[in-house]
């Protein structure tokens, strides 16, 4: 018998705030020291107060509106009562009976075709501490820094049937979400969590069979083992009674390759969830519903579409680009400078996404601004910067964001000179400290010049016009 | 007998704090061994409106644990009696003359309670006129900050002082609507005495009510007796919103952060269980495992989600009364005192009990005790009902 | 309320009840009953739930960082703390 795989993945993005939640602690927990982003609200003492992070409630729309969602324009808040030392107060607020988006569509494209993954809600919540267990043999570390960071929880329908759609989902995600700003999506900073509902079932069968749930999955690469070794599992059960399938929630090992079933307890599972009465509903009126609305950027496709319709950009070139908002945000403001699109994306492609990965840094982290960028492409086509010192230039603006490349040339010596005379004596003096070179050309090989342009360029300081350099050199060289 | 958790000596006018108003210079415990000697790290908002108007705090005074009992019993440290009735530690403090008023937060009618059977004046506010930052939650939907002193002008006095808007507290009314709460308006012209409610209050009682209602009339007010048999159902309604959001807000209290910790245990559920169990009274953990099973997934449609519902049946029982009469008057108890044996015969009396302060509790509309009843009025009429307690405030003592 | 009921009750809560106190509380039970019924009575098919007495309206706050407490005031009352780590006993996942 042909089996299918079912899957509903329900995704934890940490939302791009600096405050948490409910408290004006810093949002940005990544790194620092244990205890140290905490107040008496997010630990858990009695007596604050919880008042909603407006931009929260901001990008909870956001999200829902590239996620074509719709909006609940009254979204209320509500608490969710659990025993465990990562949540302080022993219960998590959160969004249960009315949250900020639902029913919403994304498409995503696999080597099978494009495919529509429907979103039955996306809410708002505060997330979890974090529990350290390898300070102390017979204790955990709590810390709290984590605690009350907001969080989007994204609820996908059953609609994915393999892990190559899983993956394909995600980076769709993670790409309209970082497009919107509402969100880093890192699975390797934590700050994209995704737990894995999985089921199997004869192919054609419309009915759901036992489903499993692995949670807090951090890499891709783990999710697509996860769910290659569950599929597998629930096949092997379903044909040879290897074992009877039970729902459950299973810990994925993936150094041994293998998921466990995790201890329950019998009580487990009562969240007896009620309305928070201390958080009125968020009412999002017209006025508010239409700035976030007006704030969203353009869709990557649509962006893709524009840039090799309009602009005359390859395929390659603009997907390269639309990969993040951050790369289109830079090719848009260079191009607004220099009028060419072509230039701008020559720039962008093996220039700045070049000095990206030499750094091992994420597009989204680029923080040149498009504008200067345009600048420094105009100086150099313009003659006025040679190449190899515009990349210099480029260097220093990826160091210092505010960094103006005009003046930077200037002060640095980066400008072309368009001395004749000095040019002449350089090349004068290479070719009499290189005679083989100059034989050797003579003889026909046409490259041993190259030395010579090397050696009068970096003399010069790269502040010359290659063309112009390169026909006196061959001139002199004939004269000579 | 122990009136006070703590006590400063300080600088006339003074107020006490009930133990469930979180203090920066003195311990605040809820009447909770949970609590004892916890220190908060930041003062109520009550307090720093206090202390610009140059109220200094005098101290704190013990409390049943979390608020939610009849007037004390359920303190850790223990009820107090005098002349072999139940009294509370807030009210003999301002009885003694000691402070000019007392801050106390009104959980399940407690300290209106204790206004009644003590002849004080209390008023508590319209839910959302007083900020409930830095007081220990327990039922947040209802609960408010209220005070307690010898006369209706000053509780008006301090009430001014402590009422207003507050960024910090998510339902905090807007000033303007705050402020206007405090009108004091004019002598009531219609009153009505709730009939459902005179079944079952001993004469004396009877008697309060009988004073007060010819006190009104005396001032030249129509006092009817009508019919409203929904507001009975407030106490069942209240008894469970306050007992399950009570259960969630002391979940908090497990042994890691701050606070009581068992001094053995194996394992963290061990942690838990031990530290909980030890340091929390009986009635709270009645209230706790009740509360906890209105909310679980089998009840909660017809149990916590019905309470809702009632409570919104309330809320305009009582607006429609409203429409027709100034104000209601009641019971705040069914007798004027509470002795140790029927108070050990029956250890939750505070939910039965409740049945005359639970539809203030869960409306979040005004009442003010005075001369040993209760008035109850529309939102934002709490001005007005303190402006009426003038008639009646001398029928308590 | 059963005992099998009251014993799941004490898990969900982290407690540990005693005998004295396993009566009291289903003696509380017993005594919330009658609310059951004064609730049953009354018609609320239509009627919307009432979560806020308040009127609506929204609350929300900017977004902005502050940070009054330190870590050694916040742990000051903690009952174990270790390297700037609240602590409890070893937590198997």
């Amino acid at each position: 018998m042909r089996y299918e795989t079912v899957i509903g993945l329900e995704v934890h993005c940490e939302l791009a705030t600096n405050s948490k939640i409910f408290c004006s602690c810093s949002a940005h927990s990544y790194g620092a020291e244990p205890n140290t982003h905490v107040c008496p609200a997010c630990s858990g003492m009695p007596g604050m107060l919880p008042v909603v992070n407006k931009r929260v409630v901001d990008f909870g729309m956001k999200a829902g509106l590239m996620l074509n969602c719709h909006i609940n324009r009254t979204t209320t808040f509500d608490k969710k009562s659990y025993y465990y030392p990562d949540l302080p107060a022993a219960y998590q607020t959160t969004q249960w009976f009315a949250p900020v988006a639902v029913n919403g569509l994304v498409e995503i494209e696999t080597s099978k075709g494009k495919k529509g993954v429907r979103i039955k809600q996306i809410h708002m919540e505060e997330d979890a501490g974090k529990l350290v267990h390898d300070i102390r043999e017979d204790t955990t570390h709590v810390d709290f820094n984590r605690t009350s960071v907001p969080l989007i929880e994204i609820v996908s329908q059953p609609d994915l049937s393999s892990a190559e759609e899983v993956e394909a989902y995600l980076e769709r995600l993670k790409n309209l979400l970082r497009f919107a700003k509402v969100a880093e999506c890192e699975m390797a900073h934590g700050t994209m969590r995704c737990d894995v509902n999985l089921s199997v079932r004869p192919e054609g069968s419309d009915k759901l069979g036992v489903r499993t749930e692995m949670k807090n999955m951090n890499s891709i690469e783990a999710i697509k083992r996860a769910i290659e070794y569950e599929t597998a599992r629930h096949i092997d059960a379903l044909e040879n009674n290897t074992e009877v399938l039970v729902q459950e929630t299973r810990r994925w090992d993936d150094i041994k390759g293998k998921s466990y079933a995790m201890r329950t307890k019998e009580t487990a599972g009562d969240y007896r969830y009620f309305p928070d009465p201390n958080v009125m509903p968020v009412v999002i009126d017209d006025e508010w519903f239409d700035s976030i609305k007006a704030s969203l950027p353009e869709f990557p496709e649509v962006k893709l579409a524009r840039y090799t319709d309009e602009l005359g950009l390859s395929e390659y070139d603009a997907e390269q680009i639309t990969k993040s908002i951050a790369l289109c945000e830079c090719f848009e403001g260079a191009y607004s400078v220099t009028g060419s699109a072509k230039d701008a994306a020559n720039w962008m492609i093996s220039e700045v996404m070049s000095i990206l990965n030499s750094r091992q840094m994420t597009y989204d982290m680029l923080t040149v601004d498009g504008k200067a960028l345009g600048e420094l492409i105009k100086l150099v086509s313009e003659g006025k910067v040679g190449r190899a010192n515009g990349k210099k230039i480029l260097s220093a603006m990826f160091d210092d964001a505010t960094l103006s490349p005009a003046a930077y040339a200037e002060a640095n010596g980066y400008i072309v000179s368009n001395d004749t005379g000095l040019i002449e004596k350089t090349v004068k003096a290479a070719i009499d400290a290189d005679p083989k070179a100059v034989a050797d050309y003579k003889a026909g090989k046409e490259k041993a010049i190259m030395a010579i342009f090397g050696k009068c360029m970096k003399e010069l300081r790269g502040n010359c016009d290659p063309k112009v350099l390169k026909d006196m050199l061959i001139d002199l060289i004939n004269k000579a | 007998m122990k009136l006070y958790n703590a006590k400063v000596e300080c600088a006339a006018p003074a107020v006490v704090l009930d133990d469930m108003i979180l203090t920066k210079d003195l311990p605040t415990t809820a009447g909770s061994r949970m609590l004892s000697g916890y220190m908060s790290l930041f003062d109520a908002e009550v307090i720093s409106r206090l202390a610009k108007a140059g109220y200094a705090v005098r101290g704190k005074a013990a409390v049943g644990e979390f608020g939610v009992d009849l007037m004390g019993e359920s303190s850790v440290s223990g009820a107090i009696y005098k002349d072999g009735a139940l009294v509370s530690a807030a009210h003999e403090i301002v009885l003694s003359g000691e402070v000019k008023a007392a801050i106390c937060l009104d959980v399940n009618g407690s300290v209106r309670r204790a206004s009644a059977q003590s002849g004080l004046v209390s008023v508590k506010p319209t839910y959302g006129t007083v900020s409930r930052f830095g007081t220990i939650p327990a039922a947040c939907s209802g609960e408010c900050v209220s005070v307690v002193a010898a006369s209706a002008a000053e509780c008006r006095e301090v009430l001014s002082v402590i009422n207003g808007h507050d960024d910090k507290d998510g339902t905090s009314l807007s000033e303007q609507t705050c402020r206007s709460a405090l009108e004091a308006g004019k002598a009531p012209t219609r009153v009505a005495i709730i009939g459902d409610f005179l079944d079952g209050i001993s004469a004396d009682v009877k008697e309060k009510l009988d004073l007060a209602a010819a006190s009104f009339e005396r001032s030249g007010a129509v006092v009817e007796t009508i019919s409203a048999p929904e507001l009975s159902a407030a106490r069942a309604a209240w008894n469970i919103l306050m007992s399950a959001e009570t259960c969630n807000n002391v979940s908090r209290y497990d042994g890691v952060k701050f606070g009581y910790r068992s001094e053995s245990f194996m394992g963290l559920d061990e942690l838990y269980t031990k530290s909980r169990s030890e340091a929390f009274g009986a009635l709270l953990k009645s209230v706790i495992i009740y509360g906890s099973e209105t909310l679980s997934t089998e009840n909660y449609m017809k149990v916590y989600d019905k309470a809702l519902r009632v409570r919104r049946v309330i809320v305009e029982k009582l607006s429609k009364i409203f429409e027709s009469y100034d104000l209601v008057l009641t019971p705040a108890t069914s007798e004027m005192k509470y002795t140790k044996e029927a108070i050990e015969a029956c250890p939750d009396m505070a939910f039965t009990e409740n049945l005359y302060t639970a539809p203030a509790s869960i409306s979040g509309f005004p009442a003010v005790v005075a001369g040993g009843v209760m008035l109850m009025g529309g939102t934002f009429s709490e001005g007005k009902l303190l402006t009426a307690a003038e008639l009646i405030e001398g029928e308590g003592r | 309320m059963d005992r099998e009921l009251l014993r799941r009750l004490e898990m969900l809560n982290q407690l540990s009840l005693t005998e004295e106190e396993k009566v009291s509380v289903i003696g509380f039970f017993e005594r919330r009953g009658a609310d059951s019924e004064v609730l049953s009575g009354i018609e609320t098919s239509e009627v919307e739930r009432m979560v806020h007495v308040l009127p609506v309206m929204t609350v929300v706050r900017e977004d902005v960082v502050s940070h009054p407490f330190s870590r050694d005031e916040l742990q000051r009352g903690a009952p174990e703390t270790d390297e700037g780590y609240w602590c409890v006993p070893r937590v198997i996942e």
